[in-house]
């Protein structure tokens, strides 16, 4: 009987000991597809910025060819001083698994109308619709946030949007061509992906610091 | 009276039609731009532009060369020849002459007045002003703080002067104000050349009358497109649009209410001569209708040059320089991009 009872109990660590194996190989597997997915990520938006940023230099030229050059050169620039309309805020993450800062851009806010937190907001909603499809291998990734929708208030700050946008652009006329309005959407673009490229190395780097601690574990 | 020109045109202007026949000659041709399309670098272009007219303007330059250092050069040969054909011509060829750099001396004046607006160094804007808009007091706009002193310190002693009674108000210089004030001088300054023209009469009234016409049309597009979502209402609008033309005063009534590309597009096509403009874009489409206007400007600078003792060489000529020295500046810009693929988007050929 207590031979019976010990060799229970040895199947019981036994199998114990497997499970536990295996979560651990599981974790490993996670940590290394969530490192292959950051870096496939990585590698998809510095393609996008890259053809992103040729074509708002072209647009630029193509408007400065509209206008004249007179109307589009550097001599133009506001040399006042005024209040950034972009802003980049960065915020610690409270996930377990990820400890690092979060980027985000917070586009066209003006202190002035108080319109800060709606431009924040609506840059999240633009990132998550307009921003590259993001490939996810894993099952572990966690799906992606759900941000509801809201009817009337999107209304307000695009027109907001737009003002601000229409601002920036009179220092070189109040009525230019929409090339140069294009070529600003290129580079507003542009600049949304280069804060989603920085948050996206942070989790690169995070991940694969992580893969070669198990590594150097498995190799010790 | 017209028809004739021909018993005493060459009398005091028959050499300077001939040099400006010469200088015709000597634009770019096909082969030209087909070579130039090539290029892989701003120094190939140097070197394909050394045998032509703008030879002597880039050889001295050092590489790197940049795009709007062969903007500025061959901009200097076109000062040059104008400059030669104005110091030999007498009147009222003269003053015909002087006409057509106005529109320069109208960019130059906003140039200054928005850059000081932005607190840079006059030195700075004088630089990137066009020659031909040049003249003596121009430095002094820097110290104007509205229209009014504008005009009373600087404007009233050049010829701009009497096209700034429409704009002359105390109100501090803004974006909005300058722009408004481009667009009226730029107005007046049409309506002025216009009748210039109509008074000399003959060939040349018929034919600057076409392409006057032209040019307030399409700045009449351009204004109602570019103003789409901006803060200018119908009736400033409808006052930046030129008194004559082929959308006087019907399309005009139509242009001043449209909110967007198709509906500006639906109202030219009710004018024969648009139509074929407007048949190239695909509808809600406007990045190609600068280049389809292009066209058909050139078109018609080179029907100009079919007629003979007329002034209206002269401003063809000009134009068509314009024109060419913004095809090498699209040229380069492709070709410092890396973009010769999209080459073909905004080069117009002429003849």
């Amino acid at each position: 009987m207590e031979e019976q009872d010990q060799m229970q109990s040895s199947i019981e660590v036994e199998e114990l000991e497997e499970q536990q194996q295996r979560e651990g190989k599981r974790l490993e597997e996670e940590n290394v597809v969530r490192f292959l997915d950051s870096l496939d990520s990585y590698v998809t938006l510095l393609d996008s910025l890259s053809s992103t940023l040729r074509q708002g230099w072209l647009e630029l030229a193509s408007a400065r060819q509209s206008m004249g050059a007179s109307r589009i050169n550097g001599a133009l620039l506001d040399l006042k001083f005024h209040s950034a309309a972009t802003s980049l805020q960065v915020t610690h993450h409270d996930d377990e698994i990820l400890n690092q800062p979060h980027f985000t851009l917070c586009k066209w806010a003006s202190s002035k109308n108080g319109y800060g937190d709606e431009k924040l907001r609506e840059n999240k909603l633009q990132t998550n619709s307009d921003g590259p499809q993001l490939r996810h291998r894993s099952q572990f990734a966690g799906t992606p946030e759900k941000i509801p929708e809201t009817k009337g208030a999107p209304l307000i700050v695009d027109d907001q949007v737009q003002k601000e946008r229409t601002k920036s652009l009179s220092m070189f006329g109040t009525l230019v061509s929409p090339k140069l309005r294009a070529a600003q959407l290129s580079f507003e673009t542009a600049l949304e992906t280069l804060v989603e490229i920085a948050n996206v190395r942070l989790t690169m780097l995070s991940t694969s610091d992580q893969v070669r601690k198990e590594l150097e574990g498995t190799e010790g | 009276m017209y028809g004739f020109e021909a018993l005493t045109f060459n009398v005091h202007a028959g050499y300077l039609e001939a040099i400006v026949r010469g200088h015709r000659a000597g634009l770019l041709t096909a082969a030209d731009y087909n070579n130039l399309c090539q290029c892989e670098t701003l120094d190939d272009i140097k070197m394909h532009l050394s045998a032509t007219e703008y030879g002597p303007y880039l050889q001295n330059e050092p590489s790197p060369l940049h795009t709007t250092t062969i903007v500025e050069k061959c901009t200097l040969k076109l000062v040059e020849d104008y400059k030669h054909m104005l110091c030999q011509a007498t009147e009222p060829l003269s003053t015909f002459l002087e006409y057509i750099t106005y529109g320069h001396m109208i960019d130059n004046v906003v140039l200054i007045v928005t850059g000081t607006l932005h607190e840079r160094d006059v030195q700075e804007l004088l630089e990137k002003c066009h020659p031909l808009g040049m003249f003596d007091s121009i430095a002094t706009l820097a110290v104007a703080q509205n229209m009014r002193e504008l005009y009373r310190l600087v404007l009233v002693d050049t010829p701009l002067a009497p096209y700034f009674s429409e704009c002359i108000t105390s109100e501090d210089l803004d974006d909005m104000n300058i722009e408004i004030m481009r667009n009226t001088l730029y107005k007046a300054y049409l309506e002025d050349f216009y009748r210039f023209c109509q008074k000399l009469g003959g060939a040349t009234a018929e034919i600057m009358s076409d392409l006057l016409s032209f040019e307030a049309d399409r700045r009449a597009v351009n204004i109602s497109i570019n103003s789409i979502g901006t803060e200018l209402t119908r009736d400033d609008r409808k006052k930046l649009y030129s008194n004559f033309g082929l959308l006087h005063p019907y399309g005009h009534e139509e242009l001043a209410v449209c909110e967007d590309i198709d509906q500006v597009r639906g109202v030219m096509e009710k004018y024969p001569p648009y139509q074929s403009i407007f048949s190239k874009l695909s509808y809600g489409e406007s990045q190609m209708l600068d280049k389809a206007f292009y066209e058909e400007e050139v078109k018609r600078l080179c029907l100009a040059f079919e007629q003979q003792f007329h002034y209206g060489v002269f401003f063809a000529y000009m134009r068509l320089r314009e024109q060419e020295i913004r095809n090498l500046m699209w040229i380069s810009e492709c070709v410092a991009q890396n973009q010769k693929s999209r080459v073909h988007d905004s080069v117009v050929f002429i003849f």
